[in-house]
Formats: C-alpha cells, sequence, structure tokens
C-alpha cells in the first residue's frame, strides 16, 4: 500500500481543520460568547436590578460584562463593583464582611468566593476552606481542618444557615464528641460563648494553645483545672489577665505568713511545698559543715523565719563544754563541721604556747577544763625538782629554763665558784653539782682523785680537805698556801 | 489475554488506577475536581498530551525514514493505550460539563475513539507478519499452501470419511458471505463454520471422530487463512475508507481541542 508520506495532512484532514474552524467562528458569530462558556451562569433573580439586569443569566453571552481584556486597566473585580454598589460600600468599612476581608491587604478579588458557570441554581458564594482568609473575619480555621470524626471541615458545619451567621452550638456538640466530661466542665467553668475567648488561632484548647508560652504548667499545676487558676473568666481578656504570681493563687497556701514575701518560686517548684531548696547562701547566714542537714526548723523555731539570731550560743549554749568561759563567740575557735575540731590561738592570750607547751593536752594545765584563772607560773604545773633544794628560791624557772627543754639551763648569776677556773669553758651544773646544787664535787673532773687527793693533804698534814672550795675557792691549787696543816 | 489484546488490559489497568486516583481528588474536593482547579486542570493536560501522542508518534514512525526506533506494531500498541487513556482523562477533566466548545471537543472526542476502536477491528481483518506489515495476495496464498500441506500430511492414513470431510469444508463460497461480510462479519463466519464442523463430526463414527479432532486445528487454520485471502481487498478498501473518515475526525477534534484550550488560557488566565 503506498504510505501517505504527509500522515494526517491529507486533503481530508486540512478539510477538516477548515471546517471546524468555521463551525467555531459561526457559532461565535450567531450565539457570541456563549460557546466559551464553561457554564450556565447563575439565574436566580435577586429581585433587585443591577447593571440592567436582574441575574448574571441575563448577561447572555455578552462576555465583557464581567470579563476584561488582558490590555484593560479595569479588573474583573471592579466589574462586579460597577454593578454591586452596596458591596462596593461594604468594603470600605472593616466592621463588614466584605470590609473585613480587605482589612489586611488588597490581595483578595470576589472570585476567591463567588464563582460562577455553576450552573442556574448553583450557590455563587462557595468559599475554599483553604485559601479563604477566616481569619480576617475574627477566627482563624487554623485548628479546624478536621471534624470530630476526622473528616474534612465545610463551611456549612459551623454555617448551618447561612455563610454570613454562625452556630455556636456547633463548638458545643463537635466538642463534645470529643472529649464530653471535659466539655461538660468547660462550659460548666466558662460558658457557652466560645468567640469570646477562642479565635482559632489564640485557642485555649489543648490541641493548640501553648500554655508554655504564657505560663508553662508543670508539676501539679498540670492536675488542676482551668478554672483552677481562671475561676469566673468569660472573656479571652479575662483568661490573659489571669495573674501569674504564685500568691495570687496561694495565698493561703503560704506557711510562712509571708515572711519570705512573694515569690514562692524562689524556694518552691510545682511538684511539692515540701520539695523546697532555699538558698541559704544568699542570706546573712550560710550554711556550712552540719549546719546543712539541719531540719530548718530546728533553728527557726515555729517555722518564724524572720528575726533568727545568727550567734552561736542562740543554738548552743547547751552545748557550750566551757560554761561561758570562753564567751559567745564560738567561731572564734570552733568551725560548724566538728565542735571538736577548735582551733584555739593560745598566742593571742597571756601565756604563748611555746616549745613542748604545743604538744601538751589542754587539760594538762586547763585541769576540769577550767580555762579561766589558770596560772601562769611555771611551778604551777612544774614541781621544783629535788635537785635544786630550794636553792633558787623565788628565781622563776625561765630565768635559767626555755619551753623547749629542762636542758640545757642557763645560770646568769654570780657563781662563787669560777665557773671555767680550768679554761675548759662552761660546764654543765652536774659536773661540779651531781645531787643537788647545795652540794660539789670536785671529784667529777681533773685528775682529783679521792685516794690521791687525801694522800696529798694528809702528808701535807691536812687532815680537813673535805671542803675543797674553803682553801681554794677559786679552784687554784696554790691558793690554799699558808692555810692548815702540821708544818703551820 | 491474546497477545495481540495487550494493550486493552494495560489500557483497562490505567483507567482503572486514573479512576481510584480521580475519586480520591473529588473526596478529598467534597466534589466533582472542577475543570479549572489543580487537579482537573492537571489530568486535561495530561490527556491531552497523551491525545497528542496518539495522534503524532505513531503516524510519525510509519512514515519517517529517520524515526527507526521500535517496531511498528509496538508503536500502534502505545497509540491504542494512549488513544484510550488520553481521551479518559480529558472525559475527567470536563468535570462532566459539556458546554459550548469544551462540549463539543469532548463529543468529537467520544467519536474518535469510536471509530478507532472500528478501525482497530478492520485492521485485525488484514493478514501481517511478526512486524505488523501488510501481507500481499500472493504471501497469504503461499501460507495458505503451506496450511494445506501441513493438512495433507496430517491426513495421511486417515479414514477416507476424515478426508471428505476437510476438504469439504474448505473456504466460505462467495455465495453465502459478501466482501464486506467477510471483514465485518468475521466472528459470525467463524461460529458458521464452526457449527459445520461440529455437524460433520457428529455423522461420524466415534473412531472417524477421534480422528477428526486433531485435525480440528489444522482445518481451522486453513479456514482463517482462506477467508483472509477472500477479504484480503475488502479489508484493505474498508481500511483506506476508514483512514479518509478517522483522519478527518482526528483533525477536527485537535482543531476545536486546540481553540478550546486557547480560549482557557484567554479567560481564565489572561482576563483579571
Amino acid at each position: 500500500m503506498k504510505s501517505r508520506r504527509l500522515g494526517c495532512l491529507t486533503a481530508t484532514g486540512l478539510l477538516a481543520v477548515a471546517l471546524t474552524l468555521l463551525l467555531v467562528l459561526g457559532v461565535f458569530v450567531l450565539r457570541g460568547g456563549r460557546m466559551w462558556s464553561p457554564g450556565p451562569l447563575h439565574a436566580q433573580a435577586s429581585g433587585v436590578e443591577l447593571g440592567g439586569v436582574l441575574s448574571h443569566a441575563e448577561t447572555g453571552g455578552d462576555c465583557a460584562a464581567c470579563h476584561t481584556a488582558p490590555w484593560n486597566v479595569t479588573t474583573m473585580a471592579e466589574r462586579c463593583l460597577d454593578c454591586h454598589i452596596a458591596v462596593a460600600d461594604d468594603l470600605a468599612d472593616p466592621a463588614t464582611l466584605h470590609g473585613a476581608l480587605q482589612s489586611e491587604g488588597a490581595d483578595m478579588d470576589c472570585r476567591q468566593c463567588h464563582s460562577e458557570h455553576r450552573g442556574a441554581a448553583a450557590n455563587l458564594t462557595s468559599a475554599d476552606m483553604d485559601s479563604f482568609p477566616h481569619d480576617r473575619v475574627g477566627y482563624s480555621l487554623a485548628g479546624h481542618s478536621l471534624r470530630a470524626d476526622g473528616s474534612p471541615f465545610t463551611c456549612s458545619d459551623c454555617h448551618t444557615e447561612s455563610l454570613a451567621r454562625f452556630a455556636v452550638v456547633t463548638c458545643e456538640d463537635c466538642h463534645r464528641t470529643l472529649d464530653a466530661a471535659y466539655m461538660q466542665a468547660h462550659v460548666a467553668d466558662f460558658g457557652t460563648a466560645c468567640l469570646d475567648c477562642h479565635d482559632g488561632i489564640d485557642s485555649y484548647s489543648q490541641a493548640n494553645f501553648d500554655h508554655s508560652q504564657v505560663f508553662p504548667l508543670t508539676g501539679r499545676h498540670l492536675e488542676t483545672t482551668c478554672a483552677g487558676c481562671h475561676a469566673n473568666a468569660r472573656t479571652s481578656a479575662d483568661l490573659q489577665a489571669t495573674p501569674t504570681n504564685c500568691v495570687a493563687c496561694h495565698v493561703e497556701d503560704d506557711a510562712h505568713d509571708g515572711q519570705f514575701g512573694q515569690d514562692c518560686a524562689a524556694c518552691h517548684n510545682t511538684d511539692d511545698w515540701q520539695d523546697a531548696t532555699f538558698d541559704h547562701s544568699q542570706t546573712a547566714f550560710p550554711l556550712t559543715g552540719r549546719h546543712e542537714g539541719v531540719d530548718c526548723v530546728k533553728c527557726h523555731v515555729d517555722r518564724v523565719f524572720q528575726g533568727t539570731p545568727t550567734d552561736c550560743v542562740a543554738c548552743h549554749v547547751e552545748d557550750d563544754a566551757h560554761d561561758g568561759q570562753f564567751g559567745q563567740d564560738c567561731a572564734a575557735c570552733h568551725n560548724t563541721d566538728d565542735w571538736q575540731d577548735a582551733t584555739f590561738d593560745h598566742s593571742q592570750t597571756a601565756f604563748p604556747l611555746t616549745g613542748r607547751h604545743e604538744g601538751v593536752d589542754c587539760v594538762e594545765c586547763h585541769v576540769d577544763r577550767v580555762f579561766q584563772g589558770t596560772p601562769t607560773d611555771c611551778v604551777a604545773c612544774h614541781v621544783e625538782p629535788a635537785f635544786h633544794l630550794a636553792a633558787f628560791g623565788a628565781t622563776a624557772c625561765s630565768d635559767c629554763h626555755t619551753t623547749s627543754a629542762w636542758q640545757p639551763a642557763r645560770f646568769d648569776w654570780p657563781h662563787t665558784f669560777p665557773l671555767d677556773h680550768g679554761e675548759s669553758g662552761v660546764v654543765t651544773c652536774q659536773i661540779c653539782h651531781p645531787t643537788q646544787v647545795q652540794d660539789y664535787t670536785c671529784y667529777g673532773c681533773h685528775e682529783h682523785q679521792p685516794n690521791e687527793i687525801a694522800e696529798k693533804h694528809l702528808d701535807e698534814g691536812i687532815s680537813d680537805f673535805q671542803d675543797c672550795v674553803s682553801c681554794h675557792p677559786t679552784g687554784l691549787e696554790d691558793e690554799a698556801e699558808g692555810r692548815g696543816g702540821n708544818d703551820e | 489475554m491474546k497477545p495481540n489484546a495487550r494493550e486493552l488490559w494495560w489500557a483497562l489497568a490505567a483507567i482503572v488506577v486514573i479512576t481510584v486516583i480521580y475519586l480520591l481528588a473529588a473526596r478529598q474536593l467534597q466534589g466533582v475536581p472542577a475543570a479549572s482547579g489543580l487537579f482537573g486542570h492537571g489530568i486535561g493536560v495530561l490527556g491531552f498530551v497523551l491525545m497528542l501522542a496518539t495522534e503524532t508518534l505513531y503516524s510519525l514512525r510509519k512514515r519517517s525514514r529517520l524515526a527507526r526506533w521500535g517496531r511498528p506494531a509496538s508503536w500502534l500498541r502505545f497509540h491504542i493505550f494512549t488513544g484510550l487513556v488520553g481521551p479518559y482523562m480529558v472525559l475527567l477533566h470536563s468535570s462532566w460539563k459539556f458546554n459550548g466548545l469544551a462540549g463539543l471537543v469532548m463529543l468529537i472526542t467520544v467519536v474518535v475513539v469510536i471509530s478507532g476502536f472500528i478501525g482497530r477491528y478492520i485492521y485485525t481483518a488484514v493478514p501481517r507478519n511478526a512486524d505488523g506489515l501488510m501481507l500481499e495476495a500472493a504471501d497469504v496464498q503461499v501460507e495458505i499452501a503451506a496450511a494445506e500441506a501441513d493438512l495433507r500430511q496430517a491426513l495421511a492414513g486417515q479414514p477416507a470419511a476424515v478426508q471428505a470431510l476437510a476438504a469439504q469444508l474448505a473456504a466460505p463460497s462467495p455465495a453465502t458471505a459478501g466482501p464486506a461480510m467477510l471483514v465485518l462479519g468475521r466472528p459470525l463466519l467463524r461460529w458458521r463454520q464452526r457449527q459445520q464442523w461440529r455437524s460433520a463430526l457428529r455423522q461420524l463414527d466415534p473412531t472417524a471422530r477421534a480422528r477428526a479432532r486433531q485435525m480440528e486445528a489444522l482445518v481451522a487454520r486453513r479456514q482463517a487463512l482462506q477467508r483472509q485471502a477472500a477479504s484480503l481487498a475488502s479489508a484493505r478498501r474498508l481500511l483506506g475508507v476508514w483512514h479518509s473518515v478517522h483522519i478527518p475526525l482526528g483533525m477536527a477534534l485537535f482543531t476545536a481541542a486546540f481553540i478550546h484550550i486557547i480560549a482557557a488560557i484567554y479567560f481564565a488566565t489572561l482576563l483579571h
């Protein structure tokens, strides 16, 4: 078979194109714009003649009655208002429906709500739920996309009679389906004038209202009812005027009788009154050591918090082991960790502890823990040794001894016998006074031996030679010449 | 499923899927999707693109010396698929309103689709090779000769009654079926020949009948080829007539559709 290279561009095909064009042109000439119409115009007469017609259908095929050409500065909406003069007046008044819709911008035109060519008896007003700026008429549909049963919301759900009238009972009916008990209580608390408080966005329902933005509900506040805080509120303004300070609701719960002011949250949280966390460090009496674990009422008797004394004895008078001997400033020696961990500064007293006194237990000197009137003279604690044999009388121990050790002791007084007579330097007392200071012996050093001394003196005819210094007052051998002996 | 009807089943499946999507959209929009809405416009534009593909691609493949991709038979299947699915989407786009020019476009669309079904029926009456190219009369005669040779081989050694039966059931005589009947009345002819075969079988004894049944497929093949040979000229003539009607209808449809599109753009988009 011969192939048609032009395909559908056959003579009959081209003829069909021409006939179709002629047909369209002919109908257009004979019937005007009707052939372009996607559907019949609204034909129900309103009884009022506007623009010379009683209904849109009466405009016939005159498309230009409503439609304006692309090059025409007049818009289609302006064509509407040319006839609908009352609506044009409404647009200037925000109190009217049309005025409210245009109040926040002129981005709407008539066609968004009023569509034509949908049939002679079709409703001219059919707003799209998604695009209609319902918030401009005082109620946003942001939270109302679905019915209680999950199906999409429609205009007639709330506007049962006409789009211009709102059936408030719709709110209650639908929300009772969602939560009957809640609605029962809510209506009892706040009444049925839903729109007085709810505007769709600023809804106080659990689904949409974010209470945390104005007053976060935590702890036991979550358990309370709305009316618990918003008692007698009847308008959105009433709800918003609800005070947020604690005492507004809890003044009767204040166990402190206002002693701590009105900022309960400074110490308490919403979980439990008892779970308070008072920051005592911010007071004049920070809690440290064992004070941290003490129950409040131990110091704040009868829960009186103001005027609580801060001096130690106010609480610890019975704990004073010193019977007041050290006054009332316990903290001068003690800390809050432990009574026993005291740090008394003895250097500030008339008897600074030095040497071996530093390691002595307090009660060694302060017998029976008597701290006042403790004598400071040495003999009060240190009995004079027999070695002294009261040879030093009223001389103070410290004149010879230090607190570091009894020995060596110094001797700064005239000694009847030269201490360095043998040029051997200062020797200890015990060299010459081995038993007591009243006695002496010369045999502790030198070459003096009793037998040799006795023989030597007896050879000289000296029999009384026991008291060496009586003949040798400075220890020199020659100074006894001429004293005693048989040859004299 | 017959291999040559695969595109019909694919089209049916696509139509079912599109219908489900349409119903979901209608549920979401709480009503019939408007032709001017996003969904309505979308389905209309897509349907028209498919119709445009129907009109152009198969025709281009058949005639172009450059575009040689794919077998013509496959493109014909695509042509039939888009020729059914595209108009269906345009039908949904109409939102079931058939006013003015849009209604006229829809009406011509329905006519073109029906015409397409008729064309396909005539098309299947013309014998073709595996690539879908039409066979000439000589080619058909060669196939008939081959079929008869196969039949003769199978009849060798068969009872005389069976051989007589095979000879009896040859091509229908022009006296019993005119040329148009041979093309348009194929199912009726097939039914009549099947009845004749069964009637003849009943006159045979059981042994001969059993053997004759083994010959049934070969006899039927020869009969079909004989029918095609007898109707070849008529089928081609009818196909030509159909083309001369179908193509102008298609051209009228696309002319009206383009005017509708221009008008829709003008009135719905450009006007303000």
